[in-house]
């Protein structure tokens, strides 16, 4: 080693260097490490007295990213609030791990430990779901950002087990509004070409792939405009038998796909840093989905043929991370050389650590490698053996002979040192509605439909290919003319099973809300779940097999009050997981989500946590789609209704704050969603429509206008808690767990027995009935009618808005 | 960038929509331009730029342009000469919008292999751009402002705005 020492213009001196000094270097190569991880690392070259090598230095700062390690989930914290103050070791461990392991399914295959998690799929088949976020890339150049994110998100369920076929790809965003007017730091994109840039990226991506794109959801608020957040999803398909992987010592290492460049450098590193002006362009690529497209192919025909134990993907910190994470139980040895370069002139250390896209490392046993390669051969897909994996337990990397990394694997993955972090949490004081003049419910409902962050999504959903491999048979759009706003979409996998005489489906389904954060992160995590399951329950899908999974998306963890807002949230997840019986089986965070503004303030975004939720549909031919099917039918409002405004789009079309935000109480909810399961999965449901933004009102217009049928609600017959004498509560209220349901006349009997004696804490009621006449009509407490409104008209209002801000 | 083609085998083919055909993308450019302060644009047309750097010939590069790159039905190229002659006037603008060196450009890597796929020699290399070709009063800066703030990303292109040339 001293080929390190000696190799004087590849080392980086820092033994003996104050934290100063550190710190300009980390910030000068985009390191993003902290003074206790210098001193860490500091300690461990000193032992070895030796300087590090500038390739080690950036293998470490990658392996302890916060992108890669999660630091903010994964050390310890001091809690206060109130008066009170509590140590938490773990986050992670001690909330959604500790909630998944707590709830005991057996149907869960794989949690946290792959890439994906991994839940069955009937006997012989498994799911593979992965939500993955794209946020900095997404800011500094939106098309390449969001496709790249997709695809990075694909090579997940590629890289899971030995591997999955993409079957569903979902994407949420959070925007500043398209109508934004203010002023922009120099260098920021206004939010519409964000907008444009990112739909546009995993369209591209997602139908060159041939995978459709059939979930997801935008939410609009100006303090999103600096830093967009990009939710990416993948679900995918796969044995069961090829759930596990293995690397053994002797395995070659082998990189398959695109070749290696400049590319992509300091990705992972980029993740844990405010995002600001000086923010490195090759942070930023262009994805080659058709390269991918071919790795996918190739892959899963040598997955099939067996030719290797294990499989992951290049993703941040690039061949560092994935020889790293491949080998961190065993050894590797690599050779850099060997690697296919897009370029002659990299550096030793940028071909270890290039993020280039499109390229997985499979660990193959020697026998297996000519048959590997005649199966990539086929697809024209380019393969390398970099090295193998070995029983030293360092991580060995040469190039043309020389020393380039040479690392001890428990340093590396264990080497990190964990810094307490103070979080403070204030309960938030019920505050007194305040200002706003309250709007006739007619003229409120027309701002609702028409508000961003209801409107329709059309002219995003159809630049998707969400009909490719032919299984979307709950699709996004619903209703009469195709253009209603569905709950979830289910997919019958049928292209990726083979099976068409097996009509078990999926359905996927999401819930997000940061305005409800503002008030109580704890209580927008319970919301969020209680969101995904009832958008699932809605299309016919189980909510007793749902699996979750989280994305939170934060400003800074180390400004105590948003860790305190972060710990809340994730207490809500354990909470939530616990109470609905839901098990978490990935997730990931992504933290640093704050930028200065025009004038130089720091601007974070709201607290945000997308939950995705995927659950069987046992008879894909029994799934119910939201829009009205006719008139004369009995409407049933699931679930009860309390004065929970706080946080609500009426609150925000009145200028309104303060107010209860809504809270769930989860077992209550989920004996409703079983009940109406069960009801479903026996053909006594003819739509059901979930009650989000908007709350009742809202509800019932999107189930009209879908179907073309109209309806008359009567709101002395809501369920609710007896406190309620207004209308308006009772019609815009955002109390949880609820769900509109349209049901046959002949059927009313049989569909409320399943609301018996399983479901005692379950409020159901019929509320009014289907009109042919295409009105929406609702009897107020007091008799008389409170708002009539035609459907058409509203329709008009929901459909128009998005496009009409884009121009 | 491209309008300095003084390397003996670095080819430029331009292609774009003939004229007889509406041009949907060149609409939406002109659109999204007119936001950023080019009011006075009456017309934009788009069209795509491939910079084959390599063993191709004259020949070679303009069979490439007539049977890869360019539908015949639609669309014409041509192969853009080394030094164009500026066709005189304020009011024709040519912009090209090309990926930075540094940057992936997975269309240019899809065309060197359609070439060799195409029966041709191998380029070294091939890189694609957009091409806007703009009709109306406007200054090179404001062009250059404008297209940093909608058709370009300064982060990962480079923008090269010119009197229009024949």
């Amino acid at each position: 080693m001293n080929q390190l020492a000696e190799a004087a213009a590849d080392s980086l001196p820092i033994l003996g260097k104050s934290p100063k000094e550190l710190r300009a270097l980390s910030n000068a190569r985009h390191l993003s490490l902290s003074d206790a991880e210098w001193a860490a690392i500091q300690t461990h070259f000193k032992i070895l007295k030796r300087e590090p090598s500038l390739a080690e230095i950036e293998t470490i700062a990658q392996t302890w990213s916060e992108h890669c390690k999660h630091k903010t989930f994964t050390s310890p914290i001091r809690y206060s609030e109130g008066k009170k103050t509590r140590s938490i070791k773990n986050l992670f461990q001690e909330t959604i791990v500790a909630a998944t392991m707590a709830v005991k399914k057996p149907w869960c295959l794989s949690l946290f430990s792959d890439n994906a998690g991994v839940v069955a799929f009937g006997k012989k088949w498994a799911l593979a779901f992965k939500v993955e976020t794209h946020n900095h890339p997404s800011a500094l150049e939106p098309y390449g950002g969001a496709a790249t994110g997709v695809g990075g998100v694909v090579r997940d369920i590629l890289g899971v087990g030995l591997g999955a076929k993409p079957v569903l790809n979902t994407d949420t965003f959070c925007i500043g509004r398209p109508d934004y007017k203010g002023a922009l730091p120099e260098g920021s994109h206004h939010p519409t070409r964000t907008l444009r840039g990112v739909v546009a990226g995993v369209r591209d991506y997602g139908n060159r792939m041939g995978i459709p794109t059939a979930a997801g959801g935008i939410w609009f608020d100006d303090d999103y405009r600096l830093n967009p957040l990009v939710f990416c999803g993948t679900v995918g398909i796969m044995p069961q038998w090829a759930v596990k992987k293995e690397v053994k010592p002797g395995d070659l290492i082998v990189a398959v796909g695109g070749r290696t460049g400049r590319d992509g450098l300091h990705g992972a590193t980029f993740s844990s840093a405010n995002l600001g002006a000086d923010a490195p362009s090759s942070a930023v690529q262009i994805g080659h989905a058709i390269q991918e497209k071919r790795v996918l192919d190739a892959l899963l025909a040598a997955r099939d043929k067996k030719l290797y134990g294990s499989v992951t993907d290049c993703g941040a910190g690039g061949f560092s991370s994935a020889i790293g994470e491949l080998g961190a139980d065993c050894g590797a040895r690599v050779r850099l050389e060997n690697a296919p370069l897009k370029v002659s002139d990299l550096d030793s250390w940028e071909i270890w650590l290039s993020e280039s896209q499109e390229r997985m490392v499979l660990a193959v046993p020697p026998k297996s490698l000519k048959a590997l390669e005649a199966v990539f051969a086929a697809e024209g897909c380019e393969l390398a053996v970099l090295g193998e994996f070995t029983k030293t337990g360092r991580l060995e990397v040469t190039h043309h002979d020389c020393v380039v990394v040479e690392l001890d694997m428990k340093f590396l993955h264990k080497g990190l040192p964990r810094v307490l972090r103070e979080a403070v949490w204030t309960p938030p004081i019920v505050a007194k509605v305040s200002g706003g003049l309250a709007k006739k419910p007619g003229e409120a409902l027309r701002g609702m439909v028409g508000h961003l962050n209801v409107c329709s999504r059309e002219w995003v959903i159809r630049q998707y290919d969400h009909e490719v491999q032919g299984g979307t048979i709950v699709k996004p759009l619903q209703g009469v003319r195709h253009d209603g706003p569905g709950d979830a979409c289910v997919i019958w996998p049928h292209a990726a099973t083979g099976d068409m005489t097996d009509f078990s489906c999926f359905a996927v389904g999401h819930g997000l809300n940061p305005d409800y954060g503002r008030i109580d992160p704890y209580w927008m995590a319970l919301a969020a779940v209680d969101e995904a399951l009832r958008n699932l329950t809605c299309v016919g899908a189980d909510p007793a097999r749902a699996a979750l999974l989280d994305n939170f998306c934060w400003a800074s963890p180390e400004d105590p009050k948003q860790l305190g807002a972060l710990v809340r949230a994730a207490e809500g997840c354990r909470d939530a997981a616990k109470g609905f019986s839901a098990p978490f089986i990935s997730g990931k965070d992504s933290m640093f989500n704050q930028s200065k503004d025009e004038k130089g303030k720091d601007l974070a975004i709201p607290g945000t946590l997308l939950i995705s939720a995927v659950a069987p549909v046992p008879d894909g031919r029994a799934a119910v789609t939201m829009d009205f099917k006719g008139p004369g039918n009995s409407l049933y409002l699931i679930g009860r209704t309390n004065d929970e405004l706080g946080g609500s789009l009426y609150h925000r079309i009145l200028g309104r704050v303060g107010g209860e935000v809504p809270k769930v109480s989860p077992v209550a909810a989920i004996d409703g969603f079983k009940a109406l399961h069960a009801a479903m999965t026996r053909g006594r449901v003819l739509s059901a429509h979930d009650l989000s933004e908007g709350g009742l009102a809202l509800c019932a217009a999107e189930m009209g206008f879908a179907g073309e049928f109209g309806c008359l609600l009567d709101l002395d017959e809501v369920p609710r808690d007896p406190r309620i004498y207004s209308n308006e509560t009772l019609l815009f209220s955002e109390s949880p767990s609820r769900i509109l349901v349209e049901v046959k006349p002949e059927n009313e009997s049989a569909f409320l027995r399943h609301f018996g004696k399983g479901a005692k804490s379950a409020a159901v009621r019929r509320v009014g009935q289907t009109t042919a006449n295409p009105i929406l009509k609702v009897t107020g407490l007091e008799g008389s009618t409170i708002l009539e409104e035609s459907l058409k008209e509203l329709k008009e209002s929901w459909q128009t808005a998005l496009p009409k801000v884009l121009g | 960038m491209s309008l300095k083609l003084s390397a003996a085998n670095t080819f430029l083919i331009e292609v774009k929509l003939k004229s007889e055909f509406n041009d949907a993308e060149g609409a939406a450019a002109m659109a999204l331009l007119r936001e950023q302060g080019l009011s006075q644009l009456k017309d934009v047309r788009m069209g795509r730029l491939y910079e084959i750097t390599g063993a191709l010939s004259a020949n070679q590069a303009h069979q490439a342009g007539k049977e890869l790159l360019c539908d015949a039905v639609t669309q014409e190229f041509r192969l853009v000469p080394a030094a164009p002659a500026p066709v005189n006037g304020m009011n024709f603008w040519r912009v090209e919008v090309w990926l930075k060196p540094s940057v992936c450009d997975p269309v240019g890597a899809t065309v060197v292999e359609a070439i060799v796929e195409g029966g041709l020699p191998k380029p070294a290399a091939a890189r694609c751009g957009m091409l806007y070709l703009l009709n109306g009063r406007a200054l090179k800066a404001q062009i250059e402002k404008a297209m940093a703030k909608s058709l370009a990303n300064p982060l990962i292109h480079h923008v090269v705005a010119t009197e229009a040339h024949s």
